[in-house]
């Protein structure tokens, strides 16, 4: 397939029509014709109903539209990163995390990209799952990295990375802290410590309840921080995701029948051109081997 | 009893055909041979698929002696990124798109190529495969042929695109390739079936391409002596 047989297939999808569709990419019709009908023989299919005034798509014209779409996506990305690189040229790049989300894991992309693109200006910001998908939205945020984003928005493409399980972490002084694992109902006189702007407040609220911790006190707070603080001074225990409970100091036990992960995904807008440091940053991502321990951000190995 | 995948059933052959002491080309013949023999109706739809890839002139607009060969930033199988003018800066270099881990050719070709990076190293000459795999198959691909050389991973077959070497698998051969075992949307983490068509470029120093081998007929590869004779000629 070549760039530009895809660029004019997309924009007859676009216009549905022959002569605009030529006019917009800028070339006669014939050669617009030429290319899509080479582009029908690779594809093994014709992808239009040629009218004069109006064309339509084939019932295989719909189907490879979003693989076409998105390979020339792609493609574009390709040669803009390529050309884009010269010493030294600013390359911002803003970042939405989720609060919940540890930054280790990706602090070893963060750093080849800034080797790559010496001129890397980094816009970090931390979010609840809501505040992130609204950087989204806003384009406050190129990319962003968080736990399942209960939003509707269809440009919104996710990336799933990793699996992240969730524990139940103590403090190393408390009475559980002994413990080789530990059972639901011996959290029925703790006082848990929840964070309300986790991502997963709710499966984990709904797992409790359907094991049989419903009236059990717990201390509310709104950031991963203001948790491990309360965990230091062994205010109560918590159940959080693996990344967040790296911090020494904690004690993690297996809590049995928890069977508690998330996926922590990348997310884009589709359809929005991405920059340079983003798209790059993007393929990192997709492409890293996450078969490591979250933890300690430990690379695994295939073999 | 279920009928065993023809993936599963040709990893004996696939082994005799890699480890084969002949050249790049009778040992990719030989698999392709097994191919047919075993799997008479995969080795019809591949021709098939070829036949269209070579009527449409696949592969045609991809950069040409004489051209310059656009450049690239991808990370290797560690994560590194690593940019075209960055290998160039070492030596003239032969970059070598292949489809997959989960390809048996492309073992192959890796594989020779493997045992052809001595005498690369000693001309001060170096090699890069390219394929659309994540790091850890792209990992698997280079243990499996203990490759010195980085393996690089091309997302998307977004730059393989833009050279005009990447094509759609379509259904018919999706179909056929999920049933044999050889699913290359696992490897690549995406749903696309697009796959690149294997392709080696030798590119001198200054970013020409000095010479290079582009078959939409994925059974065949450059052969290692024209390999290493164009990167020996290569400035």
């Amino acid at each position: 397939m070549e760039m530009h047989q895809i660029r004019y297939f997309l924009a007859v999808s676009e216009t549905l029509n022959l002569t605009k569709a030529a006019e917009r990419c800028n070339v006669t019709q014939p050669s617009l014709s030429r290319a899509i009908k080479a582009l029908e023989t690779e594809l093994g299919g014709e992808l239009l109903l040629r009218e004069r005034a109006l064309s339509h798509l084939t019932e295989l014209g719909q189907r490879m539209l979003p693989m076409l779409r998105q390979c020339y996506e792609s493609a574009l990305t390709a040669k803009m990163v390529a050309a884009s690189i010269r010493e030294g040229e600013a390359a911002p790049l803003s970042v939405a995390v989720s609060r919940t989300v540890a930054l280790r894991p990706f602090t070893m992309m963060l750093r080849e990209l800034s080797r790559a693109f010496p001129g890397l200006q980094l816009q970090l910001r931390r979010g609840t799952g809501a505040e992130v998908a609204e950087y989204l939205k806003q384009g406050t945020a190129e990319l962003a990295i968080a736990g399942p984003l209960d939003e509707p928005w269809s440009r919104l493409d996710a990336f799933p990375l990793f699996e992240e399980p969730f524990h139940l972490v103590v403090n190393r002084t408390h009475r559980l802290a002994g413990r080789n694992r530990v059972e639901f109902r011996d959290l029925a006189s703790e006082t848990l410590l929840i964070n309300t702007e986790c991502e997963m407040v709710e499966e984990l609220k709904a797992r409790l309840e359907a094991n049989g911790i419903v009236d059990t006190a717990t201390h509310q707070v709104a950031t991963q921080e203001d948790l491990l603080a309360l965990l230091d001074a062994n205010l109560g225990v918590a159940i959080i995701p693996d990344g967040a409970s790296a911090t020494n100091g904690f004690r993690r036990i297996p809590l049995m029948r928890l069977e508690l992960a998330r996926t922590v995904s990348v997310y884009t807008v589709a359809g929005r051109r991405r920059a340079v440091a983003c798209a790059t940053l993007l393929n990192l991502l997709r492409a890293a081997d996450w078969s490591f321990d979250v933890r300690t951000a430990q690379q695994g190995r295939a073999h | 009893m279920p009928e065993r995948p023809i993936g599963e059933i040709l990893e004996d052959a696939f082994i005799r055909c890699r480890d084969l002491q002949a050249p790049l080309a009778d040992r990719l013949q030989a698999f392709a041979d097994e191919v047919r023999r075993l799997g008479p109706h995969f080795a019809d739809a591949v021709d098939a698929l070829v036949n269209r890839l070579v009527e449409a002139g696949a592969g045609a607009t991809a950069p040409q002696v004489g051209e310059p060969m656009p450049a690239f930033l991808l990370p290797d199988e560690q994560g590194r990124l690593v940019r075209l003018n960055d290998l160039l800066g070492e030596g003239p270099v032969a970059i070598a798109f292949n489809r997959g881990q989960w390809c048996p050719y492309c073992r192959i070709n890796v594989d020779a190529l493997a045992r052809a990076e001595e005498e690369v190293a000693a001309e001060r000459r170096h090699i890069a495969a390219i394929v659309p795999d994540r790091q850890k198959f792209a990992m698997w691909l280079k243990s499996d042929a203990k490759a010195p050389f980085p393996v690089l991973t091309d997302m998307d077959n977004g730059y393989a695109m833009s050279l005009g070497l990447a094509f759609s698998v379509g259904d018919e051969m999706k179909h056929m390739m999920v049933s044999s075992g050889w699913d290359p949307s696992v490897s690549q983490g995406t749903d696309d079936w697009t796959l690149p068509t294997p392709a080696t470029f030798i590119v001198s120093t200054d970013g020409i391409v000095h010479a290079r081998f582009v078959d939409p007929d994925y059974r065949t590869r450059m052969a290692i002596e024209d390999m290493l004779a164009a990167l020996r000629s290569a400035r």
